[in-house]
């Protein structure tokens, strides 16, 4: 037990209120839009699965992908 | 830029999971002591005023007194005697000084005994550690309060659905003490004036007999000089007509998601009702007339959680499902959760159920320079005119994945708190797991729900990327297979 945290959050006045990157009545179209992104860039990588592009299709369309997850559970209600 | 962010997060990932997270501690101090041991006779109780409040269905007891160090040294430890049964339900002690609030630090230690050795007796003591010793002559008021749980005993035991109940308390006319008590007096508060048994033993000056019954107040004293030790058995029967709402077990969990913005609480409530049985069969019909001509019953028939405002998404399950006897009201300043439960909940019964709710984190999460600050209630429970009492509390903090340095802080009584510990959980998208801080209480009321738990932790950026860094990798090692499964030639050959 840290007695200090209870003077900390009341004299935090400065602390400022957490938001998060996206707010919640906007997780779902970020997510689905990440989403969609995600997968025409697949298919885009799909028509031609060259080395070259790996990076131009494959590394956007997995960040994509990966945040569009993210945000689609959240979306969902499972606040991950 | 964006090599050195997901190479920050390998590396905390991997630090992570080598790291061990867990870690528990004991939250209650004790204090071990030979089973001879008894409290050097160095205080006097100049004043005692004993306040046993039987309003609720739990017990209320408040003990102020004026102690006067009679010792020729400074004195700073005052022992109050419990028996080993009182020891086991009492909860939430805690000691201020009456006079001047501004004095802090009294330190509380119940005392345990020698396990080695038989005890001679049953009595046991919270030590009670004084902010500064007191010297000779000098006097302290104390404003001493507890509660004792699964205190009230139904009488009769059984009785008919539409029947009055009426409960039992047994207690000592004088405030036990390790002390002499000079003057005291104990004031019994009831919750109605239908008293219809309560002990009567022999007065002194002009009163002929205590207690001196006015109202819903029955006053046994003031007595003069009681030696050490000394008790006067007593028992007070009186109407009790509302539920004996006793919850063995509170799972609450408080899980914390910086992605979402949001925190979300779930509390799984095992409930019993502890007041008298039925004495035949329950009756549905007897039920909804009785509900028509007199709604007043001894059966637990709602609940109603007052919840922080801007909470959402409230639900309430039991073990059958989705219980729809429920309504959600929202205003700006609070939501209410109303709740009915499937039956109505007579003496003896059972009846688990599960709540939860959502709620932004703007408002319960700060961040404070590299820290972030979480404060919600420790319990909130539902919000009864004639109270809850809660055996077991366990209070879960789910953390995100990757929250380190966590510390805690709380203003519920610290005598009810048993233990904490550190651990990992996982659960969805999680890799590591997420860090959790479970901490574990007994013998709390509903009278604490406004106590709140202050949660500190750490959470760097490369540990909130991890979750779709993982994804970002799974994906590319799909790409990557794909493209290699592109450079396999599988037609047939023409030679």
């Amino acid at each position: 037990m840290d007695s200090s945290l209870h003077e900390l959050w009341h004299t935090t006045a400065s602390g400022s209120p957490f938001q998060p990157a996206v707010g919640k009545g906007s997780q779902f179209l970020v997510g689905f839009v990440l989403l969609l992104i995600g997968l025409a860039l697949t298919g885009g990588f799909a028509f031609n699965r060259s080395l070259v592009n790996l990076p131009v299709y494959g590394v956007p369309a997995g960040l994509a992908v990966a945040f569009g997850t993210v945000y689609m559970f959240c979306a969902v209600g499972v606040y991950v | 830029m964006k090599f050195t962010g997901i190479a920050a997060a390998c590396l905390s990932l991997l630090s992570t999971a080598c790291a061990n997270t867990s870690a528990a501690g004991s939250a209650s101090s004790k204090v071990v002591l030979p089973s001879t041991f008894k409290p050097p006779q160095v205080f006097n109780n100049a004043n005692l005023v004993h306040i046993i409040s039987l309003e609720k269905n739990y017990v209320k007891e408040s003990i102020n007194v004026l102690i006067e160090n009679a010792s020729p040294d400074p004195q700073d430890e005052y022992f109050l005697p419990f028996t080993s049964e009182q020891m086991e339900k009492i909860g939430g002690f805690e000691v201020k000084d009456r006079k001047n609030s501004g004095i802090v630090g009294f330190t509380i230690d119940a005392v345990e005994f020698d396990p080695s050795r038989q005890l001679d007796s049953d009595i046991q003591f919270y030590r009670i550690k004084l902010p500064a010793p007191l010297s000779p002559k000098d006097q302290q008021t104390l404003g001493i309060s507890f509660y004792y749980l699964h205190a009230l005993k139904p009488l009769p035991a059984s009785i008919e659905q539409t029947d009055k109940q009426y409960l039992t308390y047994a207690f000592s006319a004088y405030c036990h003490s390790a002390y002499p008590t000079l003057k005291q007096k104990t004031e019994i508060k009831l919750p109605s004036a239908d008293v219809p048994d309560y002990t009567k033993i022999a007065g002194n000056g002009e009163t002929k007999e205590f207690p001196i019954k006015q109202g819903s107040k029955l006053t046994y004293g003031p007595f003069p000089e009681v030696p050490a030790g000394a008790s006067s058995p007593a028992t007070v029967r009186y109407e009790f007509n509302k539920p004996v709402t006793h919850v063995s077990q509170l799972e609450r969990d408080v899980e914390v998601s910086h992605w979402g913005g949001n925190v979300a609480f779930e509390e799984r409530y095992t409930l019993f009702h502890y007041g008298a049985k039925l004495s035949s069969q329950f009756s549905r019909v007897k039920w909804a007339q009785s509900q028509y001509f007199s709604p007043q019953t001894f059966a637990l028939k709602e609940m109603k959680f007052v919840l922080g405002a801007g909470s959402k998404d409230a639900y309430f399950t039991d073990v059958i499902g989705n219980v729809s006897t429920s309504r959600f009201r929202v205003t700006k300043r609070e939501a209410v959760l109303e709740l009915k439960p499937r039956y109505p909940i007579f003496g003896d019964w059972k009846y688990p159920f599960t709540v939860g709710w959502n709620a932004d984190s703007s408002n319960y999460l700060k961040k404070s320079g590299s820290k972030f600050l979480l404060k919600v209630p420790f319990i909130e429970g539902p919000k009864q005119a004639e109270g809850v009492e809660y055996e077991h509390v366990d209070v879960r903090v789910v953390l995100p994945e990757g929250a380190e340095a966590v510390n805690f802080y709380t203003t519920a009584p610290e005598t009810s708190i048993i233990e904490h510990s550190v651990d990992i959980v996982r659960t969805y998208l999680d890799t590591v797991g997420r860090t959790v801080l479970t901490i574990k209480a007994r013998n709390l009321v509903d009278e604490l729900r406004d106590r709140e738990l202050i949660v500190s932790y750490e959470y760097s950026t490369a540990a909130a990327l991890r979750k779709p860094f993982v994804i970002f990798t799974s994906t590319m090692t799909v790409f990557v297979g794909m493209w290699l499964l592109s450079k396999l030639d599988v037609s047939f050959s023409t030679k």
